[in-house]
């Protein structure tokens, strides 16, 4: 080889990586040794201040055991939210969902149900109560892509959005708020909220399809579960009133759109807003139903596809007061919670392990408003007193 | 009934494909784990950004992992789906502030007391090395992140799915781009 090597061969060959024919010239060619010497010198700041990329680690991490267990905690809980997105795509369903299990609810009660043929205002929200699910039987709808579609169809065919709450506008303040939200808007004692939203009000009507809604029960393998035929065509109407959103810290645009993909978009979501805390402030929503729809079956149903067996759903049932709790499915994997006194009332405290969603989310209901502080962060003292405060 | 056995059977092949599919992620994590964390700590300088990025990475392979063939390399499809992470990640002007502010103490909380400036000097150059890797042409700081971390040409050039001998040429022009651009920000800060 007589030709002089090229300086990219030459940096190869800083490296000890430059083949047999490059070195044999290299060593006898002084014009190269020379050029390979100026190279050197070039690089030489760079590989100063790359070396961090290859100094000692002071932190070992978790033992790659303990990070695998954190990824499976992460992904369970990733599918459990995955798949309540999935099944529910509209935000106005999911709110909705928790609404669909307190009907069960309301038309258990006798009274209630003696009002036949009429519709009515099914209740008035004064508690909350959580249920542990087991999320395994919705999973087999979701995870599998043709289930998962008929799913999508069946929602999509039975449900029909009488008014889109559209998306939330920016307000100067409570006042404001109060005025457009049509209820007294609450803001904590000695906090400058950094925004404040107002987002409409939204309307949907649900009418089963019987035969469709069985046929996914028994492709899911839950052909033991038997949907009432008095069911079909029904029709259930949810009317949400306009709600509003009071964010402290720094906090995601309420109206930009959720493009959380993956455990972090950009960092986790709890790292790139940890000061964020959010109030959120909505009256009961009001449900109407023909009543002599027996929902109290169909929760039971429902409760039993969510893994409880039918003896724990009608126990359930008998536990609670339906008449006056909103209650919250919450997938066993995904949280924890537990009843805290705030505001004068009891309510209920959510916390979740895995830090790209809420961290938590505290829940109560006072006077006909439902509130809800929620943050990223770990903190959830500070909702406690936060809600203490309000005013 | 023909129809149902042969059902049956599919979902059985499914089954073990799902099991044996799971079995060699958990190896693939286990193996890979480590060299992957090691390298965000490096290249980001925070603990928990590093986990939580290394979990993306490996949450990332779970979800639609490469394709099988003759160039299948599930740790260099790692090793380069992490450095792109933290290379996104100092390119987040937060967490560049995160960071400065945790070097900073790290650094005097560690620092013998007679010689916390050098100590800082040294926190300096890293931070403006970060920068200018941020800043830089992403594919030539991806190929420097790799190379300064310890991976070999031939190791590279598998993961990128070039030809060895490209990498010296490519690797030069990268080192040439970011010793302007840390020569540049060194003139912004004076």
């Amino acid at each position: 080889m007589n030709k002089h090597l090229k300086d990219g061969e030459l940096r190869a060959a800083l490296d000890g990586e430059l083949d047999g024919a490059g070195l044999r010239h290299l060593e006898s060619c002084s014009v190269c040794k020379m050029r390979k010497e100026v190279i050197q010198a070039q690089i030489q700041p760079t590989a100063r201040g790359l070396s961090f990329l290859n100094a000692p680690v002071q932190t070992n991490g978790p033992a790659a055991k303990t990070a695998l267990n954190r990824f499976h905690i992460r992904i369970n809980t990733q599918k459990e939210i995955f798949m309540f997105k999935k099944l529910l795509p509209s935000p106005l369903l999911r709110i909705g969902l928790a609404i669909l299990l307190i009907l069960a609810v309301v038309f258990s009660i006798p009274s209630t149900r003696a009002l036949a043929g009429q519709f009515l205002n099914l209740f008035r929200v004064q508690q909350v109560v959580v249920v542990p699910i087991d999320s395994t039987g919705m999973q087999q709808l979701t995870g599998n892509s043709t289930l998962g579609k008929q799913v999508s169809d069946l929602i999509s065919s039975s449900v029909t959005t009488q008014q889109k709450p559209g998306s939330p506008v920016t307000v100067a303040d409570a006042a404001t708020a109060s005025q457009q939200a049509g209820f007294r808007v609450r803001v904590p004692q000695a906090m400058t909220p950094t925004r404040i939203s107002v987002e409409g009000a939204g309307a949907f009507t649900i009418k089963v399809d019987v035969a469709k809604a069985q046929a996914l029960l028994n492709e899911a393998g839950r052909s033991d579960l038997v949907l009432p035929s008095s069911i079909n065509g029904e029709d259930v109407s949810v009317t949400i009133p306009a709600s509003v959103s009071v964010a402290f810290g720094t906090c995601p645009d309420p109206a930009a759109p959720d493009t959380t993909n993956g455990f972090s978009s950009n960092g986790s979501a709890g790292r790139q807003y940890p000061d964020c805390v959010i109030l959120a402030e909505v009256p009961t929503p009001t449900v109407s139903a023909p009543a002599d729809l027996n929902i109290s079956q169909l929760a039971q149903i429902g409760l039993e596809f969510t893994g409880m067996t039918s003896q724990q759903a009608a126990a359930f049932t008998q536990t609670v007061d339906w008449t006056s709790t909103l209650v919250i499915p919450l997938p066993k994997n995904a949280a924890t919670y537990q009843q805290v006194t705030v505001d004068g009332v009891t309510g209920t405290l959510i916390q979740r392990p895995a830090d790209d969603a809420p961290q938590y989310v505290l829940v109560w209901v006072k006077n006909g408003i439902i509130y809800a502080i929620s943050s990223l962060g770990t903190n959830s003292q500070q909702a406690i007193q936060m809600a203490n405060s309000l005013q | 009934m023909k129809g149902r056995t042969a059902d049956s059977t599919g979902a059985r092949t499914d089954s073990t494909q799902a099991r044996q599919a799971a079995q060699s992620f958990e190896e693939l994590f286990l193996e890979n784990w480590s060299s992957i964390y090691r390298l965000l700590v490096r290249m980001t300088g925070d603990p928990a950004e590093a986990e939580d990025l290394a979990l993306e990475t490996f949450f990332r392979f779970h979800r639609q992992p490469p394709k099988g063939g003759e160039n299948y390399n599930p740790g260099g499809w790692l090793y380069r789906v992490a450095t792109n992470l933290g290379l996104r990640s100092i390119r987040s002007f937060k967490r560049r502030e995160q960071y400065e502010i945790a070097a900073g103490k790290d650094a005097l909380g560690e620092a013998p007391e007679n010689r916390p400036a050098q100590i800082f000097e040294n926190k300096e150059e890293q931070r403006l090395a970060q920068l200018a890797l941020a800043k830089m042409n992403p594919r030539r700081a991806e190929i420097l992140v790799m190379r300064y971390s310890g991976m070999a040409y031939k190791e590279i050039a598998k993961t990128l799915h070039l030809s060895p001998t490209s990498i010296g040429p490519l690797l030069l022009r990268a080192e040439r781009e970011f010793e302007k651009t840390y020569r540049g920000l060194v003139q912004e800060q004076s």
